[in-house]
């Protein structure tokens, strides 16, 4: 018998009024002409004919041994092992949960039962948020919370009932739970269907081709220019921003690589936990302190700084250059052009239980090392870790090692060979209360 | 299964004959006296095929919108039932392909159909409920909601009817209503069968474990070890072996004495993919199995649950269902790709 390949199911999660039924309707018109087969655990108005709807209760069941993880669907197990019987398979299965679904143990089907994980593939977790009320949300249930630590695609929704600002800050909240997903934003639900369906989600290598910077640790600056100077007096010039002021560290004999520029990174963080020296427009700043130039008067303002020794140096600053314009000029009023530019990810406060880790590590992983941490791991924490996934570099294997998991259930295997491409590791787990320093230590410890 | 790929059937399993329906071939059975093999498939299609040489009686494709889900035969008539995604059972003579009965039992799935054992009632489960109907189709009892959908009922006596699902077994007094047992265990059933004297009730568990109860002490035992969920179980006509899937292998657990507790069962293993569904023939310690792998096995049984393979045969598609002729004389296999096999059986 031939292996026919796996049916992708996408689940919509989100809360009663975030507009779960409003994209499923949209997905259905878009897609037109596929065959897709509708589980429905929230009877709402779905009314496509070429899609087979099935209505489904809610069930959830737990195992005799107490294992959140073994916690499954009872209703997705029943309707999708049925579904799976017939010679013309759907080419696509959508499930809309209720607005309380906990999507732990609709991932966990996936894993736990042996016909499901057969013949389906859990493409993708979409979750939609209202934007005008998910704050409220968070506050009050954990069904929100765990639902925006599943997704796949956060779609903040109903963008127009809240004002810019907020909505930022709202994505950034949303980030900080789950730095795996991509977060979209749509007023009615209306986002493309390429950014919910045919994700391939458990796929990392998206999501760091949308965003490379992802796994990278945070900094409390934004932004480094790397500039060749002579000996003589440089003006700073900043022109109104945003912000009333901005932290400085320069650092001298600064290299242009991207090493030279994680080592000064790793140094200017210790220089920030330093008390800052306010300098007001027109003093003196200088090369190793942290400084905070003073920018709430208005036009452009100037800060001098003197360089004895012709030298590279590099300015780590609080916020992005372009944000006030800055500019470094020399005696004769030229502006210095960089030698080289880079930014950073910035540092902000976390204040939700649930986020994000990522360590993304150069060198090759001992197999048995890592196997014992990864058990000892999801023995004592599993519980709080929703989601994780990514790649190893293991000794002795030329293919790059890929794993995904859902509470202490896990699953990898070896996928492309590495072939050219710099052998590193880089892991994301999405929990509760995680220790970030420890667990990275603890990767570490696996290190060859 | 390279064991059993040689062309055609071996043992005691000989040529009969090959016929085909719509789509995946979910359910059927022999008509009481063994001359109609009766196929429902995925597609909603019911039909007929001659018990002898095949034949097709009649067919009706798609009368279940959805698919039909479960198929019933009539303990003494000429005649059966099915039950569909459509939330209907319909009652069906065997000889014409005529309904006599449309039952709407809700908007749910109906999955599963059981005559009682005099024939004179019908039960039908769909979503929580169970509904049980007379001679005229007529309803005669409803259940309240169970916990979760019902995933098994049977008949465990003439007016008794027992029903599982998330969480427990449950027996209804269905004259009356009255729940007259209740066996409760945290993990969710997908599986029941009674020993024909109705004291045993053994559930297989998602959580890949069967669960048994003696109804007569309210004893209950937990059988662990098993790769997979045991959806197929069979207790043979005497009561003494419980035949149990989950996994490739079939695992026989023997009643005599004080087994099976403490006993080491008999393990059958030649599968190479997980076993879908297990029937003992009529008044013999002679098992059929069928598995994912298409293979298609009949086991010759001891007392004590051990035994070995006397015939198999291979089938297109994972077999989805065996079924024994009345008289033990001829199996009948149903699979996935609509196939629908008949073997006559050597001594």
């Amino acid at each position: 018998m031939d292996t026919p390949s796996k049916v992708p199911v996408t689940i919509l999660t989100g809360f009663l009024g975030s507009g779960k039924t409003t994209l499923l309707n949209r997905i259905l018109v878009e897609e037109h002409g596929k065959r897709i087969a509708v589980v429905e655990n929230e009877y709402g108005e779905v009314g496509i004919d070429q899609a087979l709807v099935i209505n489904a209760d809610e069930e959830i069941f737990e195992m005799s041994n107490g294992c959140i993880c073994c916690t499954v669907r009872g209703d997705l197990i029943r309707v999708l092992n049925n579904l799976n019987k017939r010679r013309d398979k759907f080419d696509y299965v959508l499930v809309e949960t209720t607005g309380l679904a906990d999507p732990g143990p609709v991932a966990q089907t996936f894993f736990m039962d042996d016909e499901i994980g057969s013949a389906y593939a859990l493409d993708g977790i979409v979750t939609l948020v209202d934007a005008a009320h998910i704050d409220q949300q968070l506050g009050r249930s954990d069904e929100s919370t765990e639902q925006i630590a599943f997704a796949d695609v956060l779609v903040l929704n109903k963008t127009d009932l809240v004002n810019g600002e907020a909505l930022d800050g709202l994505e950034t909240r949303l980030r900080d739970m789950n730095r795996m997903a991509r977060v979209v934003r749509s007023e009615r639900a209306d986002v493309s269907v390429d950014t919910v369906l045919n994700l391939g989600a458990f796929d990392l290598d998206q999501a760091l081709e949308r965003r490379p910077t992802f796994l990278e640790p945070e900094y409390p600056f934004e932004w480094t220019g790397v500039y060749s100077l002579d000996v003589g007096r440089y003006e700073l010039s900043l022109a109104e921003g945003p912000d009333p002021e901005m932290s400085l560290v320069v650092v001298s004999d600064q290299g242009t690589d991207d090493v030279a520029l994680r080592e000064s990174a790793e140094w200017c963080v210790r220089r920030y936990a330093e008390p800052a020296e306010p300098i007001h427009p027109g003093q003196e700043t200088s090369v190793g302190t942290h400084v905070n130039l003073q920018l709430d008067s208005p036009g452009r303002k100037s800060f001098f700084l003197e360089v004895d020794t012709p030298m590279r140096v590099g300015l780590y600053a609080q916020h992005l250059a372009e944000e006030f314009d800055l500019q470094l000029k020399n005696a004769d009023g030229a502006v210095v052009p960089t030698e080289a530019e880079r930014t950073w990810v910035a540092q902000h406060e976390h204040d939700d239980e649930v986020g994000s880790i990522a360590i993304e590590i150069d060198g090759d992983v001992d197999p048995d090392r890592l196997n014992m941490w990864l058990s000892e791991l999801l023995r004592e924490r599993g519980v709080d870790i929703f989601r994780m996934k990514g790649f190893i570099s293991l000794a002795g294997e030329s293919r790059r090692f890929v794993f995904q998991g859902v509470h202490m259930l896990f699953d990898g295997q070896p996928d492309r060979e590495w072939g050219e491409t710099p052998r590193r590791n880089q892991l994301v787990f999405i929990g509760r209360n995680l220790d970030e320093q420890s667990m990275r230590q603890d990767f570490e410890a696996c290190l060859n | 299964m390279s064991e059993l790929s040689a062309d055609g059937p071996r043992g005691v399993l000989r040529p009969g004959w090959a016929a085909e329906v719509g789509d995946y071939a979910i359910a059927g059975g022999w008509t009481v006296r063994g001359e109609v093999l009766v196929v429902g498939d995925t597609a909603g299609g019911v039909y007929a095929f001659d018990g002898k040489s095949g034949a097709t009686i009649w067919a009706q494709p798609e009368v279940h919108q959805g698919g039909v889900l479960a198929v019933a035969m009539h303990p003494r008539r000429h005649a059966f039932a099915t039950a569909g995604q459509d939330g209907r059972v319909l009652v069906w003579s065997a000889a014409e392909g005529q309904v006599s009965q449309a039952i709407e039992v809700g908007s749910d799935w109906v999955e599963n159909v059981a005559w009682s054992p005099d024939g004179q009632c019908l039960a039908a489960s769909c979503s929580r409920q169970v509904c049980t109907y007379d001679a005229d189709g007529a309803q005669v009892w409803r259940s309240p909601d169970h916990p979760s959908t019902v995933s098994a009922i049977a008949w465990s006596g003439a007016e008794e009817l027992a029903t599982a699902c998330y969480g427990r077994v449950a027996f209804f007094d269905t004259s009356t209503g009255e729940p007259r047992q209740k066996f409760e265990w945290q993990g969710s059933l997908v599986s029941m069968v009674l020993s024909p004297d109705g004291d045993i009730v053994a559930c297989g568990s998602q959580d890949n474990t069967v669960h048994f109860w003696r109804r007569s002490t309210e004893e209950d035992s937990m059988m662990s070890g098993y790769p997979a969920k045991p959806s197929a179980l069979a207790f043979d006509d005497t009561g003494t072996l419980l035949a149990t899937g989950g996994g490739q292998a079939v695992t026989v657990w023997s009643f005599r004495g004080k087994g099976p507790e403490g006993t080491r069962p008999g393990v059958l293993d030649v599968h190479v993919e997980p076993v879908t569904t297990l029937a003992f023939a009529p008044g013999a310690t002679r098992l059929a199995s069928g598995a994912r792998d298409g293979g298609v096995v009949v086991w010759s049984l001891r007392k004590n649950g051990h035994g070995g393979a006397q015939g198999a045969a291979v089938v297109e598609g994972a077999v989805a269902g065996v079924y024994w002729r009345p008289d033990g004389r001829a199996l009948a296999a149903l699979d996935a790709w609509g196939g629908v096999t008949a073997w006559r059986i050597g001594r």
